[in-house]
């Protein structure tokens, strides 16, 4: 039996115990549901295992040298290829298809663009005050939901978090007030006792309450008797006391904070709130913590940081990092692209009909293990071992700590990982040059 | 009636583990889904035997309903998925996964097909 750390979501948790023989993985101790399904997908039935390329509207399984030419044919008859996914693969595997782009003059975006990066993005110019998993076990004593599921999406997060007797504290979960602010009343709720605070917002009003709290830390009682977005005037009183006279307080963000709006912008209005808390507290400060479900979403801004020199999408022009005003988004809506490169994702699923649409009209490379509404319409799909059992390599976890995957089992078929197969793709394109 | 509708992510609708472990089938009966309030549920005079059809200005679908006590009146939640993903909207470059303005109604009409749905983003409606 040996520890491991688990790629099942973004907290990494490296407390679960394996028993392998190397072929089989006989037992798995302290998984929670997601960290078991991971496990489970070394023998999932839908996993893809062999290369399959699109003949006739039919997918067909053919050897890996018809894949890999089919694969070359389809980038070197583009101008213009689009890489997109790379939050489910390792640092190096980023590397990679960041190299990979490089090589063939593509635009490359990981899923983080569209979720925690947009925060981070934001923060550029505002600032931010960020914290780790293991300062807010050790001191926090609040912890502020703000549309964020964490018992549903990180499920051992709150157990970590919240439940947890830090090295700094005397007591554990007495000390440590949880506040959740959501419209619906999810699943995390449940973890609540009586001295915690539930908020149910109205929906879509977090900017009123951002601005009454504003509001507040600069001039008190500008609290309306009637209270802000739902929330009553004695609960938002609650709400201020604890954000300015906590220790070491988190808002744990959730995508429900990240949605854009015509007329403001959420995210700079939060940051603002962060700042005007901070200066105002007295004993502590207030940080953030960005919740990414994708085990290695944190890591491509930190990748293309270290080896381009900037922080996410990358646009390559004559074997140059040129600079692009374009989003993943904005891309893909302009048809800016002549086929796509998907790794380890499955936008057909999680983009908006508008965009996947447009992606499914131009042809498309998966790069992934198993099946998806993605590899439906995919015209070529090249399978890669499962990453933090199969293969290994460094990832970061949630709170941008970088943390090592190990390999537990050999892959079927003796299939590549994805780094070492977007390798191999780069060296198809420069004859094995650096 | 006009509904704002959000995704989320719940651990039992989950479409990676669909995809994963399951088949057409079971992807159709988790993540065509759609959680409402009882009170919405008695305005819009449903019955089981119903399915829910969910329009945005440019698309819509029908998929099957669950009453829900923790959704707030007037909101309707799916799962995030290829369903839920077919109401969904972009803004100024930004994706909109939350508070769509969304027009639902009671139908007899079945429940969208995964392969249809894959048919209409392949443009084959």
């Amino acid at each position: 039996m040996k520890r491991y750390p688990c790629s099942g979501c973004s907290l990494l948790c490296d407390d679960i115990i394996v028993k392998s023989d190397g072929l089989f993985i006989d037992k798995i101790i302290g998984a929670c549901l997601k960290g078991k399904e991971r496990f489970d997908q070394v023998s999932a039935q839908n996993r893809i295992t062999s290369p399959l390329i699109r003949k006739n509207n039919e997918l067909i399984n053919v050897s890996w040298e018809e894949a890999l030419a089919k694969t070359v044919e389809i980038i070197k008859n583009s101008s213009a290829p689009l890489l997109y996914g790379f939050s489910n693969v390792t640092c190096e595997a980023q590397r990679a298809g960041m190299d990979l782009a490089r090589e063939i003059n593509g635009f490359i975006d990981s899923n983080a663009s569209i979720c925690q990066g947009k925060i981070l993005n934001k923060a550029k110019s505002q600032g931010i005050n960020l914290t780790t998993i293991t300062e807010i076990i050790n001191k926090g004593d609040l912890i502020i939901l703000w549309g964020a599921n964490p018992a549903e999406t990180i499920p051992r997060l709150l157990n970590k978090v919240l439940f947890s007797r830090g090295k700094f504290r005397m007591t554990g979960r007495e000390i440590k007030t949880l506040v959740i602010i959501d419209p619906v009343k999810t699943a995390s709720f449940r973890v609540m006792g009586v001295r915690d605070l539930a908020l149910i917002i109205e929906p879509d009003k977090d900017i009123e309450l951002i601005q009454m709290l504003k509001e507040e830390c600069c001039s008190a009682d500008s609290i309306p008797s009637g209270g802000v977005a739902g929330i009553d005037k004695s609960d938002l009183k609650r709400l201020l006391l604890h954000l300015t006279g906590a220790e070491n307080g988190v808002i744990i963000l959730g995508q429900g904070v990240l949605q854009p709006h015509a007329d403001y912008d959420l995210i700079e209005e939060l940051l603002d709130l962060l700042q005007l808390i901070n200066d105002r507290q007295v004993k502590g400060r207030i940080s953030l913590l960005l919740l990414g479900g994708h085990f290695n979403m944190a890591g491509f801004d930190h990748v293309a940081l270290s080896s381009y020199g900037v922080s996410g999408k990358l646009q390559f022009e004559n074997k140059k990092l040129v600079k692009s005003e374009d989003t993943i988004v904005s891309k893909i809506n302009k048809e800016n692209f002549d086929c796509s490169i998907i790794v380890g994702t499955d936008p057909i699923s999680h983009l908006p009909h508008s965009l996947s649409s447009k992606l499914a009209r131009k042809p498309l490379i998966l790069i992934d293990n198993h099946s998806s509404a993605t590899s439906r319409i995919a015209d070529v799909i090249l399978p890669t071992s499962i990453t933090g059992i199969e293969s290994s390599g460094l990832v970061y976890r949630i709170d941008q700590v970088p943390v090592e995957l190990k390999k537990i089992l050999n892959p079927p078929n003796n299939i590549p990982s994805d780094e070492e197969l977007l390798n191999q793709l780069i060296k198809k394109f420069n004859g094995g040059a650096k | 009636m006009d509904f704002l509708l959000n995704t989320i992510r719940k651990i039992d609708n989950d479409q990676v583990k669909e995809y994963s472990f399951g088949n057409d089938q079971s992807l159709e009966e988790n993540l065509a889904i759609s959680f409402i309030s009882p009170k919405d549920f008695d305005k819009l005079n449903l019955v089981p035997s119903l399915h829910l059809k969910i329009s945005s200005k440019q698309r819509n679908i029908v998929v099957k309903f669950e009453k829900d006590d923790n959704i707030p009146e007037g909101t309707i939640t799916m799962p995030v998925s290829i369903w839920s993903n077919q109401l969904t909207q972009i803004l100024e470059d930004e994706l909109v996964y939350k508070n769509i303005v969304v027009s639902v109604e009671a139908t007899r009409e079945p429940i969208l097909k995964f392969e249809d749905v894959i048919q209409k983003i392949r443009g084959i409606e």
